[in-house]
């Protein structure tokens, strides 16, 4: 039996966006010029997704991402093989057929693996499902201010330690300041806007604040209380949020960070939500 | 001195006639007002105004003379020497124990913003606004880091208001600061961010 959600079923479509961004424009180059300059037209697109889960795998040190660029790369040399053997009128040749192959099935199997696994999914959505599940009270009470959660004691090394585990499984982005760290919990979906958010603007956000001095703070954004199918106690909410963060840095800090996947993974959600 | 006739005095001696009046008032016995509007090209009406505003905070004294019939004021100076001396501790104000356990948290849908320093555990301003349509007003409010301090902790709408003894002491400030932070509680009443719920029976 699964597990009663406390979010609205996830109907968004922002994460197909670039997929389905490049078929378009695949298609109308391919329409308005020949299929060679189609194929072309793919191959860039897929290397810019590329690039930009080079970027992913850079900020966040998540290995997903980076297999996910070497398929990218490979496609897109694909791509422009087969566009170049178009327009020459060849058959491709029987090392591009092997190579084609050989490379979309390790690609493939590789891909399906670290989906199956949720490896490469942001987990913002199993972090707002966990911060609800203690909280019944339906009562509102938004307001846009942080909520102190308390003090901990946690040394910066472990402070920081954790933050590194939390960006390269996709539990947040970090942003580093000189005196804390701040993870903020992305969604499937939002995943293409908020890597790139510099430091100064993911105040509008959801947010978790460990300070150096071991103050624990939450901010949770409007955008995702109103995600919530019930009006859940604001407060609570927060509290709750904050102290789910503080249990998986003692988790992480115990060396036991694979629980926090496990509590994750036990909530069963699919991979694009 | 207290402050009221100190502000008084103090805009007397702001005008920039007032260093010719005085030279008249130190060399003069007595002078009236229309003498003084004369010697230095003034309105009858402004010297008038400014002496009878000496006379009021004790700086000069005047007396009723008659000239043909006719009364009128001579000013004579008092004081060789104008010392404004305020004790600032009679307007301080010293907070009670009912107003430290007034029991508060922030008002639901309150409207204000609050802007938030990252890294400090504080808030550094309110933005208020009030009025509707075209008689929309904002003000923005700039908080002391004790405020600011005081402000992160407050408890959220609907959760358990607490006393402002127990946010301070939650928030690190020093009961010496009770003052600014009492004045900040009382504005923020005033604009409806903070409802302040039942004072808290401490028999």
């Amino acid at each position: 039996m699964y597990p009663m959600r406390k979010l609205k079923p996830d109907r968004s479509i922002g994460g197909l966006i670039p997929v389905l961004g490049m078929l378009a424009i695949f298609g109308l180059s391919t329409l308005l010029f020949d299929i060679t300059v189609g194929l072309f037209t793919g191959a860039v697109m897929i290397w810019i997704y590329g690039l930009y889960t080079l970027f992913v795998f850079v900020r966040m040190g998540n290995l997903g991402h980076l297999v996910v660029c070497g398929y990218c790369v490979f496609l897109g040399i694909m791509a422009l093989l087969a566009s170049q053997s178009i327009e020459t009128g060849r058959d491709p040749d029987i090392k591009f057929q092997v190579a084609w192959i050989s490379g979309v099935i390790f690609f493939g199997v590789l891909i399906i693996y670290l989906a199956a696994t949720k490896k490469i999914k942001w987990r913002g959505r199993e972090i707002f499902e966990l911060a609800a599940e203690p909280v019944d009270l339906v009562g509102d009470g938004y307001t846009p201010r942080p909520r102190p959660i308390g003090k901990v004691e946690f040394t910066k090394q472990e402070i920081l330690a954790f933050a590194r585990f939390a960006a390269k499984n996709l539990i947040s982005i970090v942003y580093y300041g000189p005196r804390q760290v701040t993870l903020v919990p992305v969604k499937m979906g939002d995943e293409y806007t908020y890597p790139f958010r510099l430091s100064g603007s993911y105040h509008e956000a959801t947010w978790i604040n460990f300070d150096f001095e071991g103050e624990v703070s939450v901010h949770i954004a409007q955008k995702d209380y109103l995600d919530f199918q019930e009006l859940l106690d604001f407060d609570k909410l927060c509290e709750s949020l904050g102290q789910l963060f503080v249990e998986f840095a003692e988790l992480h800090r115990k060396g036991e960070g694979v629980r926090i996947i496990d509590r994750m993974d036990a909530l069963r959600l699919s991979y694009f939500s | 001195m207290d402050f009221r006739t100190a502000a008084k005095l103090g805009s007397r001696l702001a005008k920039d006639y007032a260093e010719d009046v005085f030279e008249l008032l130190v060399n003069y016995q007595a002078i009236s007002a229309s003498e003084v509007a004369a010697r230095l090209d003034l309105h009858i009406k402004t010297a008038q105004d400014f002496l009878e505003g000496l006379a009021e905070v004790g700086i000069v004294s005047k007396e009723e003379v008659l000239e043909k019939k006719r009364p009128y004021y001579r000013y004579v100076l008092k004081q060789k020497r104008i010392v404004i001396d305020i004790d600032l501790m009679e307007i301080k104000r010293h907070p009670n124990p009912d107003s430290l356990s007034m029991r508060i948290r922030e008002r639901e849908n309150a409207g204000a913003r609050f802007s938030v320093a990252h890294g400090d555990n504080t808030i550094t301003g309110v933005t208020i606004w009030s009025g509707e349509g075209r008689e929309r007003e904002e003000r923005k409010i700039k908080l002391t880091t004790p405020q600011g301090k005081f402000l992160y902790h407050l408890p959220f709408p609907k959760a358990e208001p607490l006393t402002v003894a127990a946010i301070m002491q939650k928030a690190g400030i020093e009961d010496g600061l009770a003052p600014e932070i009492l004045d900040l509680v009382q504005l923020m009443e005033k604009y409806e961010v903070i409802e302040n719920l039942l004072t808290e029976n401490l028999g």
